[in-house]
């Protein structure tokens, strides 16, 4: 088997006294979606933050495709390749677009500042990505004028204007409306088809059973259980596994559609 | 005396028009360097790094809180006694004046910078962008909407503050309405004047500030 493209070691995670990352490993192969489940303050957005290197670490590793990308602080040893960089695209449950750019300007602005894309190159590139998350009319039109799906798709493909190997996906749904969800989700489904590599914080449990490869539940800061959907949905190994999950079914129940 | 004798001091005019050139003149090298390094303070604050925001507080607290003209006397007559050179008067009041306003723009900016959401620089870091690109193309544009009239008020009152460098005899609007009340005794014409001239310099400037406000207010969508 390949190396995996994710390798997160024994990381570490701290907030002043409180540790929120409790030696989490992790591996990700090229082309895996993973799915992460847990209750809220279980350390997942975290996960992806460091990941993304928005935090630092206090101990562990993770490397990219074989390279050092973050290191703990508190360890020896060689400094992360900080070259490398542009590798991980994150979409926030926010959206976070810029408002003062049109949704063009949005898409262009990393490709053409960090990649260094000339200007039209950058604009062909960013026309066919609306066309992947369909808003290729929306292409000169502020966030403002968008409704949440549509300037969560918008934040999609400003992610996959850097051609990231890696998308990280922080909940991305949940601040939307219940009738736009679909069509976000359904972005996110075309991208695991196409073969990216994703790593999908969320709460949609139809979504982590139709394109997860694996699931994976933390709890507390640590990941308590990893398996393919159909087992962990069926008969998850661990007990609180199985009270989360429960937990998660009532409240949902009969409210929300399968999707 | 007794009454009104506006034509006294008209003849005077091509002085006036003389000291409001380097009024002018004195507000824009002061200003110049008030933004650039109110930029940097603010920077420097929004840091949050110790060593970059301590120094950046202390400064914006001394300046804000010790008169301007102290501060004049204090560079015009202080760098020789400190450092054994000197700078002439227009480049003391000028170099004085931009460091005093540097502090309140730093605070100005300060406040716009931080008035942009947290998740603002998240995105921008994901993306890859640089912390300058990020200043220049997301946290920089969408501050200006809320730095804009603060800055306005603060150019304003800088414009009319260089008058402080009558004291150290630099030859601006204010210093010639005194030398011509000093020759007509006129003070209230010859200072009624040097007011109005002072508004034709500032009026300009709250019109355009009131544009450049009109104009962003209409682009947001
Ligand atoms: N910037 C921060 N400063 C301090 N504590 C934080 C910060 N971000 C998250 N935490 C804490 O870390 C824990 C995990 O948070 P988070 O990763 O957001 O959980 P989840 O995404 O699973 O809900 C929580 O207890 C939260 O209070
Ligand atoms: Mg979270």
């Amino acid at each position: 088997m390949a190396e995996p493209l994710v390798v997160i070691d024994r990381v570490v995670k701290r907030y002043g006294a409180e540790t929120v990352l409790d030696r989490v490993s992790l591996e990700v192969r090229t082309g895996q979606v993973m799915v992460v489940i847990g209750p809220s303050g279980s350390g997942k957005s975290t996960l992806l933050r460091c990941l993304a290197r928005l935090e630092p670490i206090q101990k562990g590793r993770i490397l990219i495709d074989g390279v050092l990308s973050a290191k703990g602080t508190e360890d020896e040893g060689p400094a992360p390749d900080k070259t490398g960089g542009h590798d991980i695209g994150m979409v926030f449950q926010s959206f976070n677009l810029f408002p003062h750019l049109t949704v063009m300007e949005n898409i262009t602005l990393a490709p053409r500042r960090v990649r260094g894309m000339a200007a039209a190159e950058a604009e062909t590139q960013a026309i066919e990505l609306l066309r992947r998350v369909g808003l290729e009319d929306k292409r000169d039109v502020h966030p403002a004028r968008l409704s949440g799906g549509q300037q969560q798709r918008a934040a999609i493909a400003r992610a996959l204007a850097m051609r990231p190997r890696i998308m990280l996906f922080d909940e991305v749904t949940s601040a939307l409306d219940p009738e736009l969800v679909g069509e976000v989700l359904k972005t996110m489904r075309g991208l695991a088809e196409q073969g990216m590599t994703m790593l999908v914080v969320t709460h949609e449990m139809g979504f982590a059973r139709d394109v997860a490869d694996d699931v994976v539940f933390m709890d507390r800061g640590a990941i308590v259980e990893r398996a393919p959907p159909d087992r962990i949905f069926s008969q998850p190994a661990e007990a609180r596994t199985r009270a989360f999950l429960e937990r998660l079914l009532e409240r949902e129940g009969g409210t929300r559609r399968e999707r | 005396m007794g009454s009104f004798r506006f034509d006294m001091v008209v003849g005077y005019w091509p002085d006036i028009v003389d000291g409001a050139l380097l009024t002018l003149k004195m507000s824009a090298v002061s200003i110049g360097l008030g933004l650039v390094l109110g930029l940097m303070l603010a920077l420097m604050r929004y840091s949050r790094v110790p060593w970059l925001d301590w120094p950046a507080y202390a400064y914006i607290e001394f300046f804000r809180t010790t008169p301007p003209l102290v501060q004049i006397v204090w560079l015009y007559y202080g760098l020789p006694m400190f450092f054994g050179r000197d700078l002439n008067e227009f480049w003391s009041a000028a170099v004085a004046l931009g460091l005093n306003i540097a502090a309140f723009f730093a605070e100005i900016f300060r406040a716009g910078i931080a008035g942009i959401d947290r998740t603002q620089w998240q995105a921008s870091r994901v993306l890859g962008l640089s912390l300058t690109d990020t200043l220049r193309f997301v946290i920089l544009p969408q501050a200006w909407r809320n730095v804009l009239p603060p800055t306005g008020t603060t150019v304003i009152y800088l414009v009319k503050g260089t008058a402080l460098a009558t004291a150290i005899g630099v030859p601006e609007l204010l210093r010639v309405g005194q030398l011509i009340s000093l020759e007509t005794f006129r003070p209230v014409e010859s200072l009624t004047i040097v007011a109005i001239a002072y508004f034709v310099l500032t009026y300009p400037i709250a019109l355009a500030f009131q544009a450049i406000e009109r104009r962003l207010a209409a682009s947001r969508v």
